[in-house]
């Protein structure tokens, strides 16, 4: 039982004193049994009362420290890290979170949010006087990585981490490397092609002894945790012979790089596939690349006047996808241009809700708008209508540049600038357990402090498998990622929390209870002299304590949250 | 003073530390090589750590940099020199890198002041205080801003009187007029520069009465009004101190405008115009907010939900450019535009005007390449010379550029960006 606390109440600015009187706080609980310390402070976080902190356990001789701030996803590893520099056990101190569960849950109730901030440090302070030296797990890890995906984003992350000297699998299900770049011919901001890129980065991959590529190869299945992964790999149906060809590998990190699909438009949305002349933009720029004449001819017949109407399945108000998708206007801008230079007679005519060449972008759209493209916007509620008579395609839209009045568009070749969508094929997504965002791309753990990793140990995200990317964003995402993954077992050795639940083989009856509840298969059943029970392996499990409350002879106890403590702090919560 | 100069040596320079340069310097030094950060400012952090919240999820910028800030300034591998600038890089070999860099006095010895703030208080010598951006004053002996690192005091010696105040009053005698330029010769195998963007200066646009008109503020100090450590604790007007109730956002300013010579997109006004006016919508809910906008470019992971949310709550935007602005006696100001929408020029009065000013190119490396220089694009960032397969890459081989140096990014991208470069500085460590 720790005698010597010391309590530490934030400010957070005035995230949390704006609402909560942290003063009252403070008195409430300075004659808390145990509490030999407690001070406000303005931002617990900041390095001077860090440093502060770690003179203050010094002098007191404090063993057990409880801050009281924002939530521990934030900063619950910060003040952990400091009770460590001042020698203490880091899992034994406490986090109370009175800025998300107190301040900012009652603005409207500030004496409420200030007796709550008090009974939730008052828990805070009865866990800790519980709370037990603990020490992380340690596994040897596999010096190894996966990169699951070969379009831009995982070939650039299999060459950096290759360039680290550590060993890459790359394992892509299409037969070739490239993603979708590989399909596209001139790119923005250079001159290069997709497929030249794509051929010269795959050229610097077969440079490296480190990387094998697996293409037309499947992951089927994944077991284990970070810094030992076992993945199953399935060569894919091949229609000559009957075998299917799998094989396992050892990796102690996966680097997540699926890319996205393209949007197809519905039929009938803006005519698509009821009308020949409507195409997607990927079809467009496939078009636009793959003619040599002087003239663009498609079907046959000369091309001279093109609208693009932009946004077609992003930013939706009634559909799924409410997200911008980031590419499509310079995507549709540049291929405008290329267009115009290469062929004869071309006029672009963009209907779109908004340009949004950020950054260096604009001087493309500067370039376009030079070249007599016209743009024409429309309001988002009134979308451009295309209709077919007499062989003719016309599109009636409103432009907000005219107050909304109505123009009549006649165009050879109607292009939907369809955007980007979470991959269609969710395998694996599924395989690894990632949680997805509002928008169904994967989730990173936090935008800007983490954000390349998931909440699952040792599996990163690259490109656009997270959301919508430009290339070189795609590329600098999958760099990050990279180097998360080196980082991580770069010398072999994984350490992992120690909250992790504990099984008493004595009072386990095997009812498969546990096995049941447990989301990350880490029950195990085994025979232990002679008898049936549950144990936990430790790699896997995540201290989630989904099994604690489902085991009917109370056998489950989850390491740093013991029953003893959890009753403490209901105890103090209803005092 | 050649001969004065100290050799060091280090296995990568990281120039300027902000949230780029922070990111990089951690993972280069996780990585067990040592790194050299260098900034010219008295605190590192950057302009990241003087913001409020952050867009789209609304954290606390504070509670996001400070930690990280910590983080850098404890890291056994890493060594941060602020009030410093490296003056000159000449490249010898492929693993071999010489630079200058002078260290200014700070006439504080870091490691001995307690920040106990005594010396602020006994100095006579009142001037703007650039943290707050002018909204308020500062000492000539003075903490530069509360969640600073390293909190100490710095005795601004251009304002100083030579009183000798703070001396007198300082309980641990950490403050030394004796103190000197140090010059070192630095060894180190790559660079990494980070050495991020400079706001518009909207004194360049007359019209808009910056500096004429008292209720006529940028961003930034609107910014400094919302942040946690706010010189006001309340938002406030500067004319009269009245709390303002009708206020515009003039977007673009310095931004897609080719007559102040920046014809890009600065990618992040539009998003934080609309991430204060959610705040201040927060802060002052009888207040109403007016976006200006050419176009909202609300184009990262979860902005366009973020825009929907501010059209939800309420905030008004307007499709037009402001044109001019005029100040009545009463403080307040007349926005001239022409409304898009309807297709007529228009005037509507505020009571507070913000200028959402853009990102510009630092150009304070321009000049320190000796030998093969650095290249820089047509707005003087510095040049990607692989923008798509390799976007860290400079055209010096060894040398990478993270973050806003090389273009206009948000915070999000600013810190995939420093990924990418500590990415490419570390294998090129390994691999020379």
């Amino acid at each position: 039982m720790k005698k010597n606390l010391g309590v530490y109440i934030c400010h957070c600015g005035g995230n949390i004193s704006d609402y909560v009187d942290v003063e009252k706080v403070r008195q409430a609980i300075e004659h808390e049994e145990g509490v030999v310390l407690a001070k406000t402070t303005m931002f617990a976080c900041s390095d001077s009362n860090q440093k502060e902190m770690v003179e203050d356990i010094h002098q007191y001789q404090l063993d057990g420290v409880i801050v009281a701030s924002c939530s521990p996803k934030l900063h619950l590893v910060t003040f952990r890290n400091v009770t460590e520099t001042a020698g203490l056990n880091k899992y034994t101190y406490v986090h109370a979170n009175i800025r998300e569960q107190a301040s900012w849950a009652h603005s409207d109730d500030k004496e409420g949010a200030t007796e709550k901030a008090i009974r939730l440090v008052r828990a805070a302070i009865s866990k800790s006087r519980y709370a037990e030296a603990l020490y992380p797990n340690k596994f040897e890890a596999e010096k190894a990585i996966a990169v699951i995906g070969a379009g831009m984003a995982g070939m650039k992350a299999a060459l950096s981490i290759a360039e680290k000297n550590m060993s890459v699998v790359l394992i892509e299900k299409e037969n070739t490397v490239g993603g979708h770049v590989a399909e596209w011919g001139s790119l923005f901001m250079t001159n290069e092609k997709g497929s030249e890129l794509v051929q010269r980065i795959h050229n610097d991959l077969l440079q490296h002894e480190n990387i094998s590529i697996l293409t037309g190869t499947e992951v089927v299945s994944s077991k284990g945790s970070i810094g030992n992964f076992t993945l199953t790999l399935q060569k894919k149906h091949q229609p000559v012979d009957n075998l299917r060809e799998t094989m396992e590998i050892n990796v102690g990190s996966v680097v997540i790089a699926t890319g996205f699909d393209h949007y197809i438009p519905q039929r009938g949305e803006f005519s698509y596939l009821n009308n020949e002349n409507v195409i997607s933009l990927p079809d467009f720029k496939k078009l636009t690349d793959q003619s040599t004449g002087k003239t663009l001819l498609y079907n046959g017949k000369e091309i001279h006047d093109i609208a693009y109407i932009y946004c077609v399945g992003s930013r939706q108000s009634e559909g799924e996808n409410k997200y911008c998708s980031r590419f499509c206007c310079i995507s549709t801008i540049h291929t405008a241009i290329e267009t115009k230079k290469k062929f004869k007679g071309i006029r672009n005519f963009h209907l779109h809700r908004g340009i949004r060449t950020y950054g260096k972008q604009e001087l493309l759209y500067d370039e376009a708008l030079q070249n007599g493209d016209i743009f024409i916007q429309f309001h988002d509620d009134f979308p451009p209508e295309v209709s077919f008579k007499n062989k003719k395609t016309s599109l009636k839209v409103k432009d907000l540049l005219f107050s909304d009045k109505e123009l009549l568009l006649d165009a050879d070749l109607v292009v939907l600038v369809t955007g980007m969508l979470p991959r269609i094929d969710q395998s694996i997504g599924q395989l690894f357990k990632l949680p997805k965002g509002r928008d169904n791309f994967y989730n990173e753990i936090h935008m800007k402090l983490r954000p390349v990793e998931t909440v699952i140990d040792g599996i990163t995200l690259a490109g656009t498998c997270q959301g919508p990317k430009n290339i070189s964003e795609s590329v600098n995402s999958a760099l990050s990622a990279a180097t998360k993954a080196f980082s991580s077992i770069s010398n072999g050795l994984v350490e992992t929390e120690p909250i992790v639940a504990e099984i008493n083989g004595n009072s386990c009856v095997w009812c498969g209870e546990c096995l049941k509840a447990c989301p990350f298969e880490a029950i195990e059943q085994k025979e232990i002299d002679g008898k049936i029970i549950a144990v936990v392996n430790k790699s896997v499990c995540k201290g989630c304590g989904m099994c604690a409350p489902v085991c009917v002879p109370n056998a489950i106890d989850l390491i740093g949250y013991s029953d003893k403590e959890i009753f403490s702090m209901i105890d103090a919560l209803v005092q | 003073m050649e001969e004065r100069r100290k050799k060091i040596e280090f296995d990568a320079l990281v120039i300027g530390a902000g949230i780029a340069g922070g990111e990089t310097a951690l993972n280069i030094a996780n990585n067990g090589y040592k790194v050299l950060l260098v900034e010219k400012d008295h605190s590192i952090g950057g302009k990241m750590i003087l913001l409020s919240k952050v867009f789209p999820t609304l954290d606390c910028a504070a509670c996001i940099t400070t930690p990280k800030v910590s983080e850098i300034a404890r890291h056994p591998n890493i060594t941060v020199f602020t009030e410093s600038e490296v003056t000159s890089i000449v490249k010898k070999t492929e693993s071999l890198f010489i630079a200058k860099i002078t260290k200014n006095p700070r006439y504080v010895h870091v490691e001995d002041c307690t920040a106990c703030q005594l010396c602020e208080k006994a100095c006579p010598v009142s001037v703007r205080d650039e943290y707050q951006f002018g909204l308020v004053g500062r000492k000539a002996a003075y903490i530069p801003f509360s969640i600073a690192n390293p909190k100490a005091a710095v005795i601004d010696l251009e304002q100083c009187t030579l009183c000798g105040a703070c001396e007198r009053v300082c309980p641990t005698h950490c403050i030394d007029f004796t103190m000197e330029t140090e010059c070192f010769e630095l060894q180190v195998k790559t660079v990494v520069l980070a050495t991020g963007f400079q706001l518009f200066d909207p004194l360049k646009i007359p019209r808009f009465g910056y500096g004429k008109y008292k209720n006529v503020v940028t961003s930034m100090q609107m910014e400094r009004e919302i942040a946690p450590t706010r010189p006001y604790h309340t938002i406030l007007r500067p004319g009269d101190g009245k709390i303002p109730d009708q206020i515009a956002y003039v977007l673009c300013t310095g931004s897609r405008d080719d007559s102040v010579g920046n014809p890009v997109c600065s990618q992040v006004c539009c998003m934080y115009s609309m991430k204060q006016a959610q705040l201040l919508m927060g802060a002052l809910p009888m207040a109403d907010i007016t976006i200006y906008y050419i176009d909202i470019r609300s184009f990262g992971k979860g902005f366009e939900e973020f825009y929907q949310q501010a059209k939800d709550m309420g905030v008004n935007f307007v499709k037009g450019k402001i044109g001019k602005i005029s100040e009545k006696e009463n403080g307040n100001l007349i926005l001239r535009y022409e409304d898009i929408q309807e297709g007529i020029v228009k005037e509507a009065e505020h009571d507070m005007v913000v200028l959402s000013v853009g990102m510009l190119s630092n150009q304070s490396v321009h000049q320190i390449f000796d030998g093969e220089m650095l290249q820089f694009d047509s707005l003087n960032f510095i040049w990607q010379s692989d923008l798509l397969g390799s976007p860290a890459k400079t055209n010096i081989d060894g040398v990478f550029v993270a973050g806003t140096a090389s273009g206009p990014m948000d915070i999000p991208d600013s810190i995939l960006s420093a990924g990418s470069a500590s990415s490419e500085a570390i294998s090129y460590l390994i691999q020379h």
